[in-house]
């Protein structure tokens, strides 16, 4: 597998993905590589749950823009993973890339190598960037659509995904196959001493509202800070907003007007344990998402037994069920989600109602052992294919 | 095998022409040459009245934002040249001849992946090119020429002075340098014998 991060390196959602995936797919057998970019204080290599991690150097010369400095990472990566491959005695299957960071090193191993390439595609760029805008997108865009065809097979993480990567790149619907993202519920059954925890957060009588998430547009943290003189003209709450990004200092500028700060916290990034227990803590964790391809933050609430409330987008659409696994709000709408927040806070035997039935479903259909014997069966049909085709080296 | 971001018809400065001139003269010393080049408009192999089988690379990404991006997107598809080549020949491939800085990551990995080797024949550097700028864009393209010179077994300079210019910039050992004067009668025999000489350094 080649991904640009994987833990402790962890900047969206492909770290967790892979650090799970792999976890379950070296217990069914299937011995798994994963190269990935270096990060101060890892090793160069190490065995992660029975999963061999080779780190590369992430190129570190002063680079003109982020995808010009992926696409010189990419030297590194092919480099060191045709060194790995050689090394080992070319006894490697398949390829998986994670997304067009990895695009360049992965296309180009298929062929020199010859073996088989799978990608999974976590999200788009005509998504993240709601249309393609400049050369910059495009190029990226392209090069996505370049490691869509150049694979053998695709994986997505929902059916909006899917159906998003088929239009935007023009794939038969049976190149893709829809497997889910998962989630561990059993890292939130740590115990730990809540009413101290708590008290870093909130006040006693406050309730607490989450948000974990990158501070972008797309993630409509906006649409949250516009909601809170909504929210607190009901209930008494503790705006808690996980994370950084680029509108950080004018959300933090736009609260500040509002003269909320003393209700509203900017924690910046979170380590786990930290993220686990606020989780556990909050009485509501809200994603009001513009764009998200799957929504790995609702399956974490689901598996700590966090009432939700979801924008209605994307893949967060397939996982909650208005009502019974949680309150979908209308996306971009201060005033809705507003409404769906109070409506969990203030009546507790809804909100218990939902977040038993999200866990029980994080439960059976999110979970990471059954998604890696869906992507093993993948694997196992891509290999069955190319066996069967001519384009395997003699 | 050549690597060269300029072959006729595609001509950028004075690189394509000798490319030319040296692909021909191999031919006719009875080396089988393959040319890996770049041109947007031909595609696919061809073979050229003198017996040079030139396979062309078209862009697999547009647009692009910068020379860096573009030519290592276009890495991808010169290894696939060259990785459909050493198939076809049944892994073949005794040697592969990098013109410039342009399809060294290509090189670097053949080499790494399919223990073939490679020679540096330097045209120009960037510190020329870029008058020592510092410039994120040049210092990239430095970095590439420096993995060049690191990873090759021979590299070849067409003159003295540009043999000190890349030891002032790269520092690569004395014993890997040749200077082949183009203007030497006999310098395809110079050629041939710095590939001999790369030919028998092990590839690790």
């Amino acid at each position: 597998m080649l991904s640009w991060e994987f833990p402790p390196r962890t900047v969206g959602g492909i770290a967790p993905h892979l650090f799970n995936l792999s976890r379950e797919l070296v217990k069914l057998g299937v011995d798994t590589y994963i190269v990935t970019c270096d990060f101060p204080g890892a090793p160069e290599r190490e065995l992660v749950n029975g999963a061999h991690v080779v780190r590369v150097d992430s190129y570190k010369t002063p680079s003109p823009d982020f995808a010009t400095w992926d696409f010189l990472m990419n030297v590194n990566m092919q480099k060191e993973t045709a060194t790995l491959i050689r090394g080992l005695g070319r006894h490697f299957d398949m390829i998986h890339a994670h997304d067009w960071l990895v695009a360049n090193a992965a296309v180009g191993l298929k062929h020199i190598f010859r073996i088989p390439l799978v990608a999974t595609i976590h999200s788009t760029e005509i998504g993240r960037r709601n249309g393609l805008h400049t050369d910059y997108e495009k190029m990226i865009h392209q090069t996505e659509n370049w490691l869509s065809h150049e694979s053998w097979r695709i994986i997505c993480c929902s059916q909006f995904m899917s159906g998003q990567v088929r239009w935007a790149y023009g794939l038969p619907q049976n190149r893709v196959t829809v497997i889910p993202n998962g989630v561990d519920p059993s890292v939130y059954e740590k115990q730990f001493e809540r009413t101290e925890f708590r008290r870093k957060f909130a006040l006693p009588e406050e309730r607490i509202v989450l948000f974990v998430g990158r501070l972008v547009h797309e993630k409509g943290v906006h649409t949250l800070v516009s909601a809170i003189p909504k929210i607190l003209s009901r209930v008494n709450a503790k705006i808690i907003i996980v994370g950084d990004g680029g509108m950080k200092e004018p959300l933090m500028r736009q609260v500040a007007n509002m003269h909320l700060a003393h209700k509203t916290t900017f924690t910046g990034f979170l380590d786990d344990e930290t993220l686990r227990r606020l989780y556990q803590i909050a009485d509501v964790c809200v994603v009001p998402s513009l764009y998200e391809p799957f929504g790995i933050t609702a399956l974490e609430a689901m598996a700590a037994k966090t009432p939700l409330v979801v924008s209605n987008t994307g893949g967060l659409s397939e996982i909650v069920e208005h009502d019974r696994t949680g309150t979908k709000v209308f996306a971009g709408n201060a005033d809705s989600v507003a409404w769906g927040i109070t409506r969990v806070l203030l009546d507790p035997g809804y909100a218990n109602w939902i977040k038993l039935n999200a866990y029980q479903k994080a439960l059976e259909v999110f979970d990471w052992v059954k998604i890696a014997k869906e992507t093993k069966r993948f694997y196992e049909r891509v290999l069955i294919e190319y066996e069967n085709g001519s384009w395997k080296p003699t | 095998m050549i690597f060269t971001w300029e072959f006729p018809p595609r001509v950028v400065g004075q690189l394509a022409y000798y490319v030319n001139k040296l692909a021909v003269e191999l031919t006719k010393r009875n080396v089988d040459t393959y040319v890996v080049t770049y041109n947007s408009s031909w595609t696919g192999p061809h073979q050229g009245a003198d017996g040079i089988k030139a396979y062309r690379i078209s862009d697999k990404v547009r647009p692009q934002i910068n020379i860096l991006t573009w030519m290592l997107s276009l890495n991808q598809e010169a290894e696939r040249a060259a990785a459909d080549v050493y198939y076809s020949m049944r892994h073949e491939v005794n040697l592969i001849d990098v013109h410039d800085w342009h399809f060294i990551p290509a090189a670097v990995t053949l080499k790494r992946a399919l223990g073939i080797p490679f020679v540096f024949s330097i045209d120009s550097i960037e510190p020329h090119r870029s008058r020592n700028s510092g410039a994120p864009l040049s210092l990239s393209i430095r970095s590439l020429e420096s993995l060049g010179v690191s990873e090759a077994v021979r590299i070849i300079v067409k003159s003295e002075w540009m043999k000190q210019e890349v030891k002032h910039s790269y520092s690569p050992s004395d014993d890997i340098m040749e200077v082949v004067s183009t203007e030497s009668e006999t310098w395809i025999d110079g050629i041939l014998a710095s590939y001999e000489k790369g030919l028998k350094v092990p590839v690790s």
